[in-house]
């Protein structure tokens, strides 16, 4: 799994990054309005920061322009199942593999293009995309990891990670 | 009325529609398409009453749609509901010919507000 610890203590190379006008609590309050507004469930930062646990889901969205760089958003599987039962308001395990991305894909989606509202403009957000299985450890090719914010959604652990490049 | 919802993700597709209904406005037909490009299609086909559509899409997204629509010379009622709601993105949005813009996450009575007066 990914260290957090270890990533965002990566040197920056010869060019160091600006401090991203984007904080913990910006993320915390993104994220929060939209698992209350859609998932009815609560997300607040986690007072601790576990590793994400192996065989978790990831979304990704990519920010281009004036600022570049990437909003990372993993959590369980088990969560993402749930999330996405309650965006499609299905009976529990009735939704598809694809469905359950579909919906942590708009998930990721809300929560980037909120942040990106944050950021100098003009910038442009990509289509979300989606992974599973595995270890779920993300890289960002040619961008580093200067934000990683730990929620968590009663037990599960939701962590969002803003990449610059 | 016969109201399109356009967004490449059917969650929030179903979110919409579900919103709708939860802010009064459940007695109307709703349809659904995935991106600009089906859209256009659905549009000129069943010539919907509003549109309410995402931004950010594969194919043609929700800007270029409208620009299309309207460079056709077709004025259907339309909106924006997208995660990306900076000024210059309601700008633009206005600029083009869209009636309001509404931001995700929203709530009925956002749609509410944002429908009262457009759904007569």
């Amino acid at each position: 799994m990914t260290d957090s610890a270890s990533l965002l203590d990566q040197p920056l190379g010869d060019q160091p990054l600006a401090e991203p006008p984007i904080t913990e609590e910006h993320v915390a309050e993104v994220a929060g309005a939209v698992w209350d507004s859609f998932l009815g469930l609560p997300l607040q930062l986690s007072p601790d920061s576990p590793e994400p646990a192996a065989g978790g889901m990831s979304g990704v969205v990519t920010i281009s322009g004036a600022w570049r760089g990437a909003v990372v958003l993993q959590c369980p599987s088990e969560h993402a199942v749930a999330a996405a039962e309650a965006m499609f308001a299905a009976q529990p395990g009735s939704l598809s593999p694809a469905e359950v991305a579909d919906a942590l894909g708009e998930l990721t989606n809300m929560v980037g293009g909120n942040l990106k509202n944050l950021l100098p403009e003009p910038t442009s957000l990509s289509i979300p995309s989606v992974s599973g299985g595995g270890d779920s450890q993300v890289f960002v090719p040619a961008a580093r990891p200067v934000l990683e914010v730990p929620l968590c959604s009663g037990t599960a652990l939701v962590r969002v990670t803003l990449w610059q490049s | 009325m016969r109201i399109l919802i356009v967004d490449d993700s059917k969650a929030m597709r179903m979110i919409v529609i579900r919103t709708l209904r939860q802010a009064g406005f459940a007695d109307h037909d709703f349809a659904e398409a995935v991106d600009g490009v089906t859209a256009l299609a659905s549009i000129a086909a069943e010539q919907p009453d509003l549109v309410l559509c995402d931004w950010n899409m594969p194919e043609m997204n929700g800007i270029e749609l409208l620009r299309t629509l309207r460079a056709g010379g077709n004025q259907v009622r339309f909106g924006f509901v997208t995660s990306e709601s900076t000024p210059a993105m309601r700008n633009t949005a206005d600029e083009n010919g869209a009636m309001f813009l509404i931001a995700k996450p929203f709530t009925a009575e956002t749609f509410s507000t944002a429908l009262t007066g457009v759904l007569v």
